[in-house]
């Protein structure tokens, strides 16, 4: 396999990159914990329906526990970042892969409406927070260079795969019925996590190997060990003190509510100007599509350029185009907004572990990033329900269309007040990167670093 | 890079860090968090309590009374009575 890697690399000429790395199968397993965790919660539209002919319970009782799961997600995303720091992402995903199997059991078999909300809104939501928060410093974590190459990947498989995952949830619900087809994705997608997991490594020291893009006279990381725990714990103490730390949970909010009244609410907006129910799904498949191209760019960008730049680009571009809906009222206009809207909201939540990355070096990133996660799940839960809301007072669209666009833009004008990202925040913290044989008990001189991208 | 030195002295020990005052307390970065959450909870109650004004003048219409002799929900009453403009 690796020998196949570096034939690829000769044969395309890769001088500062190579595919030869394990952090490239730390992002592929990134990929599908996200595809399994994250699947059944992109599926449970499909789930409604089935609950309501088998039970008699109301879509707005079900829908609860939906709201309750990214409620409960939300709320766990600091802890689960702070566990992912403490022990380590692989122990906090595994944690996540029981509950995962513990929800998806206790879900299948169901048959009053409060297992519904502890199993599927409680035990589940924990789940996704323990599996998807850690995940991210975690690949952070096996870039010493180029984290915007690596999260941008990761990122595309974000966008796809559950999108390919929920096609097949549809075929299963159709033809098993949701209790069975809850027990066959219980069963699968924990086997999936736990074979992949065997392979997950928390950082490249525990794989005996170096972080992607270390060059030779980088000094090593600390990365585990008694003065890594009391070190990042001050360190943490630091980070609370920054503006960023703050203001990038509430931009991460007001980016999460201006693209969530868009992406639940535009099917309805489509069908209620006269599209029909597929001519309205098929424009949210199209700013799936569209936005995985931005996905992958902004982190890109922002490594090589600004991420506030980027950032700032991508919340204004999402705020002033969802003003092209208010005069939307055939086809062509939803699919040229799909198009037009897709390319600045595909770049608006990705480049944030960049920014972690300029703001706060190569600390570990875990609670911080769970805690953004903590106003990124308040916003979509928000965000998913502003619609609805603006359609039973008004009986229209135009109030939802018009926050949407208002949160996004205070999100841009939040991103201006945030600090340059030329200079760390918390400069010249002595312990985090060491000098080779300053520390005690290491075995790891910068004579073993290779060149950039080595392995 | 594992270190497993004997966790040192924290307290008062801080070190030199250039340009970073330990002290300072992040004012922009947490008053602009909380006028997003002071803003979202003013739109939702706008919005609640314009929902609920109607719910209760929809029920005074249906049963033919005047608003005011309509017993709201808890809720609808709260929302109605937190917003200014209801």
């Amino acid at each position: 396999m690796r020998n196949a890697a570096l034939w690829f690399d000769r044969k395309f000429g890769l001088e500062e990159h190579t595919i030869a790395h394990y952090a490239w199968v730390i992002v592929a397993i990134a990929g599908v914990v996200q595809m399994v965790g994250a699947a059944i919660r992109m599926a449970f539209g499909v789930l409604v329906d089935p609950l309501v002919e088998a039970f008699g319970w109301s879509p707005g009782s079900i829908g609860l526990a939906y709201a309750l799961m990214s409620i409960v997600t939300a709320l766990s995303s600091p802890m689960a970042g702070w566990l992912g720091n403490r022990f380590g992402a692989r122990r906090t995903m595994t944690a996540g892969t029981v509950l995962f199997f513990i929800g998806m059991m206790w879900t299948s078999q169901t048959k009053e409406i409060w297992e519904l909300y502890v199993a599927y809104g409680i035990v589940f939501g924990v789940s996704q927070a323990l599996l998807l928060v850690p995940v991210v410093p975690a690949v952070a974590a096996w870039f010493r260079r180029h984290l915007g190459l690596g999260t941008g990947i990761m990122m595309v498989s974000w966008s796809l795969g559950p999108a390919l995952v929920v096609q097949a949830l549809a075929v299963l619900f159709a033809t098993v019925g949701w209790s069975q087809a809850f027990m066959v994705v219980g069963i699968v997608g924990t086997g999936t996590l736990i074979v992949i997991l065997l392979f997950f490594k928390n950082t490249p020291e525990d794989a005996g190997k170096i972080a992607y893009g270390t060059k030779a006279d980088d000094n090593p990381l600390i990365t585990s060990g008694n003065v890594f725990v009391s070190t990042q714990k001050e360190f943490q103490g630091y980070v609370y003190k920054t503006n960023a730390f703050w203001n990038l949970i509430n931009i991460h909010f007001l980016g999460c509510v201006g693209h969530a009244v868009i992406l639940v609410g535009i099917i309805p907006l489509g069908i209620s100007k006269g599209l029909g129910p597929l001519t309205a799904a098929g424009v949210l498949t199209t700013i799936s599509i569209v936005s995985v191209s931005t996905r992958f760019l902004a982190p890109v960008l922002s490594e090589k350029m600004s991420p506030k730049a980027v950032m700032f680009l991508s919340f204004f571009g999402q705020g002033v185009g969802v003003f092209l809906l208010l005069t939307a009222d055939s086809t062509l206009d939803f699919y040229i907004f799909a198009v037009v809207w897709a390319i600045p909201y595909g770049g608006e939540g990705t480049a944030f572990p960049v920014l972690i990355r300029k703001y706060f070096g190569h600390t570990p990133m875990g609670t911080t990033y769970g805690w953004q996660l903590l106003g990124a799940g308040l916003g979509m839960a928000l965000g998913g329900v502003i619609p609805g809301m603006v359609f039973d007072i008004t009986g229209g669209y135009t109030w939802a269309i018009i926050l949407s666009a208002a949160f996004s833009l205070m999100g841009s004008l939040a991103i201006v007040l945030l600090e340059n990202t030329r200079k760390q925040l918390i400069p010249n913290w002595p312990e985090m990167e060491q000098k080779p044989g300053e520390i005690p008990g290491s075995d790891l001189t910068t004579a073993e670093a290779r060149p950039a991208g080595g392995d | 890079m594992k270190a497993d030195a004997p966790i040192q002295p924290l307290d008062g020990n801080s070190p030199e860090l250039d340009g970073f005052e330990i002290k300072r307390r992040p004012m922009l970065g947490f008053g602009l968090l909380m006028s997003s959450v002071i803003g979202t909870l003013a739109v939702l109650i706008y919005f609640g309590a314009w929902a609920s004004s109607d719910r209760i003048e929809n029920r005074a219409q249906a049963a033919g009374i005047s608003e005011t002799q309509v017993e709201g929900e808890w809720w609808e009453d709260g929302l109605v009575f937190a917003c200014p403009l209801h």
